[in-house]
């Protein structure tokens, strides 16, 4: 791989991350934030798997496998959890949840 | 030889598996706190037996078992023993699932040694994750309180964002080097022309780590998750949480990223500045304990961030000490807490009043445990922040060690307000204070070390110069 399209891949994944970042802090409903950190370990991952492609070596490739492993278990506690939030109240806003503050 | 190295990991996910199945059978749950705390003692002098043990690394590099890693176990073990020892009673209770708290503080402590035993940043990785996504769930343990969901919620969204951030630095670190490795990822970055993109590695793994041990502007998730959380659970995150953070910072700055470390020390004193003042400002106007002792936790980041920032051996030493003293002094206030908490569970400093009258020791022991974190003799507090000044003075950031003595005096009227309530109030509502024996045990250990590091500090000084962060 050639370092242009490398480059390329990069800018993509900036892309996404900047996506996925902006999402998560403009955003208010708890699922759409989920699915905005799920965007930026993707972005993260495009970046791991453009590496290992140009530095023809498999370590990128297992650590994305890993990620997507790990990602998948931090949204089952993360779903759980905003069920959890909508059991106590009908909060469908994470602006709604503010009883701890000071 | 290899599964030597690795014992204490295989028995501390040996105790997670057992409570989960003694969880199914055991009909008194107190049988599980017991076998933890075997566990536990299990686990510590597997540690203690590798202690000096030549460095080393098994299966292919992924982890490095030395004398670094060694200390750092020792510091969770201990917040996972005591832990053990003085939440039964608070759990019970508040009706919280006893099994799954005690199996999901295992595995979180199991992720904690997996983050500081490697200078692979995919064994980092997976060790974060694992303590986090525990933790996310002992946050919001207590069911029926809406806070407690309201703290999981804020913990999980903002842990999340942070190991975005941190994955995409360590895949730019990959990246520049074409390794996983912080020893080669350093060879590589001492050569590399792209100096843009070092730079932002750091910014990312600086920024998340950051959010990992709640240093000012990444700490706004912090105050309410140690407030809403159980307080087991906040002991816990506060102490060990915040312990592993730092560990994989110093990794990750002094040996990954040591090429480029110059240009991060301003920075982080910088950070290390506005956390401890923040959190000394912001905690004098607290009325809630647990609100309170967040702040305060935030400071004592700022403090031990320190450390880091001046990056000398000293200073390394200095943190070292002072974390050690830090999990003691902190744990040990939070039993008083719990043990007030079991009586009263407002949970407000205004609970304090009168206790010196209705339980002398406990009023004893919290004072003992406060001065610790204020800073004043003949507490480990007091050595590990002497430490830390004088490493700041002697690194040539006469300023921040400036801060620091500033700051102690800032954090003295909220600490102070707390021996005031107990001491001086006149009234005190009668009731009896009781507490079960592992929680007593619990506050004994925790105040016998704070005063045993406080008087005989040279051993571990001693031996903890020994200790290298660098391969």
């Amino acid at each position: 791989m050639t370092v242009e399209i490398l480059q390329g891949y990069l800018i993509l994944s900036g892309i996404l991350f900047a996506i996925g970042a902006a999402g998560l802090l403009l955003r208010r409903s708890p699922l759409v934030m989920l699915m905005c950190v799920e965007i930026m370990l993707n972005a993260a991952n495009l970046a791991f798997i453009a590496f290992a492609r140009y530095w023809g070596d498999m370590t990128g490739q297992i650590f994305t496998f890993l990620v997507v492993t790990v990602a998948a278990a931090e949204v089952a506690i993360g779903l759980a959890i905003i069920v959890l939030l909508f059991r106590h109240r009908d909060a469908a806003d994470v602006d709604d949840v503010n009883a701890l503050r000071g | 030889m290899q599964y030597v190295l690795i014992l204490p990991e295989i028995l501390l996910a040996g105790l997670g598996l057992v409570l989960l199945g003694m969880d199914l059978f055991a009909k008194s749950k107190r049988s599980l706190a017991v076998a933890g705390v075997i566990g536990t003692l299990a686990t510590l002098v597997a540690v203690l037996a590798n202690f000096g043990v030549a460095p080393a690394e098994i299966w292919s590099g992924t982890i490095r078992v030395d004398d670094f890693a060694q200390y750092f176990k020792v510091i969770f073990l201990v917040i996972l023993g005591l832990v053990f020892l003085f939440s039964h009673e608070y759990l019970e209770k508040r009706d919280v699932r006893m099994g799954e708290f005690y199996i999901l503080v295992t595995f979180a402590t199991l992720g904690a040694f997996l983050m500081v035993s490697s200078l692979e940043l995919i064994t980092i990785y997976l060790g974060l994750e694992l303590m986090t996504i525990a933790s996310y769930i002992l946050a919001g343990m207590l069911r029926q309180d809406a806070r407690s969901s309201e703290a999981s919620i804020k913990f999980f969204l903002m842990g999340a964002l942070t190991s975005g951030v941190i994955l995409y630095g360590l895949s730019l670190l990959l990246g520049l080097s074409g390794s996983t490795h912080l020893v080669a990822i350093a060879e590589a970055l001492a050569t590399s022309p792209n100096t843009a993109l070092i730079t932002a590695a750091g910014v990312f793994i600086i920024a998340g780590l950051g959010f990992k041990i709640a240093a000012v502007p990444f700490h706004m998730w912090a105050p309410d998750t140690y407030e809403g959380a159980p307080t087991p659970v906040s002991a816990f995150l506060i102490t060990a949480s915040e312990a592993a953070g730092f560990a994989v910072l110093l990794r990750i700055l002094l040996v990954g990223l040591a090429p480029a470390l110059a240009q991060w020390k301003m920075v982080l004193a910088v950070i290390a500045f506005v956390t401890m003042t923040f959190g000394n400002v912001t905690a004098i106007v607290q009325t809630r304990t647990k609100r309170m002792l967040a702040y305060s936790a935030i400071a004592q980041a700022g403090y031990i961030l320190v450390g880091v920032a001046v990056a000398t051996p000293q200073s390394v030493t200095a943190m070292l000490f002072y974390m050690l003293a830090y999990a003691f002094m902190t744990v040990g206030a939070f039993a008083v807490v719990i043990m007030l908490s079991n009586h009263i569970p407002s949970e407000e400093i205004e609970d304090f009043k009168g206790l010196a009258q209705r339980a002398p020791g406990y009023a004893l022991a919290m004072t003992l445990l406060l001065l610790s974190l204020i800073g004043i003799p003949p507490t480990g507090g007091f050595f590990g922040k002497l430490a830390l000044y004088r490493s700041a003075v002697e690194g040539g950031m006469v300023w921040l060690a400036l801060a620091m003595v500033i700051n102690s005096a800032i954090s003295v009227p909220y600490y102070f307000n707390v021996i005031r309530n107990m001491y001086l109030a006149e009234e005190a509502p009668a009731m009896e204070l009781s507490a079960r024996t592992g929680l007593k045990l619990a506050l004994g250990i925790a105040v016998a070390a704070t005063l045993l590091l406080g008087v005989f500090p040279e051993p571990l000084v001693g031996f903890l110069r020994t200790i290298q962060v660098m391969p």
